[in-house]
């Protein structure tokens, strides 16, 4: 008995932290091509569930239509934020861009709120909340389809960069000034970083959404997700997803047992204490590109 | 300051007067002037912060990633003048630039490096071939073609970093310093090669380099920049035959190069 509710733990916050890593491969895709970690990532994902909320339900198109054209429509507004505001800082501290980055999440609330106002509609996947068993273990279906979506992205994303395109990407990561100087259009690759990025946002939107109801409060899912990032080391596609099982389970099975003696409240602190310590002990992540030293 | 007709035929890149300020106020070359026929190898040879390198990216546009610009001057490559053009711009016209220090993308392998640097408009099967190509003049390249890049033997990473150039393919090849710490056996195979590739192709080479006495065996004439701008101009045969050449660049034996030297004496100027 002990062990089924055990098992139900790990395997039920082990799809919550495919969800992480979900929202974490937008992050990875901006930081592989530009070191940027884009603090904006929360802000798209809640803008892509608006999108979709906006064509699916105020314009009234089927979600299969719906979902794949908001990722069309985000993937030319995320090129836009990097063409706009985050092109002219090239070169500039880290800070600035960072601070561009913020200031560019909060921007977005702001007008999500403004245009849609603050109250939280729901997506209507229509997946279904009727419980799933697997053996003995209940199964979250919704958590069970955004696993897959993450896994799937996952796979697709290690295909994009072993082609042409996604070498160079890899190219334009490891060195902007030899990347020029062969004809690789590095503004155009970090642009395409962004593009991509964004369609991740709407994956994320449209299942967290699902989750828990899309209004401003989705934009703080940057939270987990930069800490998911962090521990998978940043740069790594492969890295964002296992840390995400690893937060997901230490999460969920941690705070089921820690709860009772902190009172509540303990997810939050093992997020906190997977991130502090990551930065401490192992800086670049568990999978993080280290800058190569030869002999 | 346009030239006559006949020689932009015969010239692939002419450089005419160039003088390039970065940040809009520090001048690093003043008024260089450099030819290289086509097919030609010619060197650029001068001491540490003599402008050389300086040289190079004002030709290939890179200039503009470090905030300097050609302030006065014109360049033109095979009749065309690009002093204003983008380097991507550039590199499609068949300039390529092998920057100074050997930057291989270190987190590829080479073969991915090599792919990197082919356009995107090359088909599948000639990428292939093109490869193939840059492997049978590197045969080292090719053994260790699926292992890191960043882990290669500096030789190795200068060889990719020339490959890597090659994929786009140049008609004018630029070379920063290939011989920057390499062991002498290594420099004279690296030059080996860029001499068959630069016959066997016919591509024009335009080689910078502190060791003159190892570039002055395989270009056909060498100009000397100092402190901005070129003293001296002519035939290797000439330059390695010049006392001051050989009293300054030459004396040391092979791998002889300029660290030590800091200026030349500038009463020697014969071309500007
Ligand atoms: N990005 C830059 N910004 C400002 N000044 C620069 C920059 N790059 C070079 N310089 C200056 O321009 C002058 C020429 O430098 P350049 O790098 O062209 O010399 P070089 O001949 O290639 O020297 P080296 O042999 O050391 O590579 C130097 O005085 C240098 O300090
Ligand atoms: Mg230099």
């Amino acid at each position: 008995m002990e062990l089924v509710f055990l098992a139900e733990l790990a395997a039920n916050g082990a799809l919550t932290g495919l969800l992480y890593s979900l929202f974490a491969i937008g992050l990875v895709l901006i930081y592989k091509a530009s070191s940027v970690p884009n603090l904006a990532q929360g802000g798209l994902t809640m803008v892509g569930a608006y999108i979709v909320l906006a064509l699916a339900r105020d314009i009234g198109l089927p979600l299969w239509v719906a979902i794949p054209l908001a990722a069309v429509v985000m993937f030319g507004f995320g090129m836009g934020i990097e063409r706009v505001a985050l092109r002219r800082l090239a070169g500039r501290p880290i800070v600035m861009i960072l601070m561009m980055t913020l200031g560019i999440d909060i921007f977005l609330r702001g007008t999500t709120l403004a245009i849609w106002g603050g109250t939280s509609r729901s997506v209507e996947l229509g997946v279904g909340y009727d419980p799933l068993f697997i053996g003995d273990v209940l199964i979250s279906r919704i958590h069970l389809v955004g696993a897959a979506v993450a896994l799937l992205l996952f796979v697709v994303f290690v295909l994009f960069f072993r082609s042409r395109l996604g070498i160079r990407l890899r190219a334009i990561a490891d060195d902007y000034m030899a990347s020029w100087s062969v004809g690789i259009s590095v503004e155009r690759g970090v642009g395409l970083s962004w593009g991509l990025a964004s369609i991740v946002a709407v994956a994320a939107g449209v299942i967290w959404g699902e989750i828990q109801g899309v209004d401003q409060s989705l934009s703080l899912l940057l939270l987990k997700g930069l800490t998911v990032a962090v521990l998978g080391g940043l740069d790594s596609i492969f890295g964002a997803v296992l840390a995400g099982l690893i937060l997901g389970i230490l999460e969920n099975v941690g705070s089921t047992y820690l709860d009772p003696f902190v009172g509540g409240g303990s997810r939050d602190l093992i997020v906190a204490a997977v991130l502090i310590l990551t930065v401490m002990l192992r800086p670049h992540g568990l999978f993080g590109r280290q800058d190569i030293e030869r002999v | 300051m346009t030239q006559a007709p006949d020689k932009e035929a015969t010239n692939i890149l002419s450089m005419n007067s160039v003088e390039v300020l970065y940040d809009n106020v520090m001048l690093a070359i003043k008024g260089v002037s450099i030819q290289v026929p086509k097919g030609g190898m010619v060197a650029l040879l001068g001491s540490n912060g003599a402008g050389k390198s300086t040289t190079l990216k004002a030709i290939s546009g890179l200039l503009k990633a470090e905030r300097g610009r050609v302030s006065r001057g014109e360049i033109s490559f095979d009749g065309t003048v690009i002093t204003g053009l983008p380097a991507q711009r550039r590199v499609e016209m068949g300039i390529c630039h092998v920057i100074e220090g050997r930057r291989v993308f270190e987190h590829l392998t080479p073969d991915e490096n090599l792919e990197a640097a082919a356009p995107l408009s090359m088909n599948r099967a000639t990428l292939k071939t093109e490869k193939q190509r840059i492997y049978e003049y590197f045969p080292r390249l090719a053994e260790r073609k699926n292992s890191q890049a960043g882990y290669l033997s500096g030789g190795e990473q200068q060889m990719l970093a020339i490959g890597r150039a090659l994929m786009t393919q140049p008609r004018l090849l630029m070379l920063d310093e290939p011989s920057l710490g390499l062991a002498p056996f290594l420099v004279a195979e690296i030059f080996s090669i860029i001499k068959k590739i630069n016959k066997e192709e016919k591509l024009s080479v335009l080689l910078v380099e502190q060791n003159a006495l190892a570039a002055l065996e395989i270009v056909s004439d060498g100009y000397l920049i100092e402190n901005g701008r070129v003293v001296m101009h002519d035939t290797a045969q000439a330059l390695k035959a010049n006392s001051d050449i050989q009293e300054f660049y030459l004396g040391g034996g092979s791998g002889t190069n300029f660290h030590d030297i800091k200026h030349y004496s500038r009463r020697k100027r014969w071309l500007s």
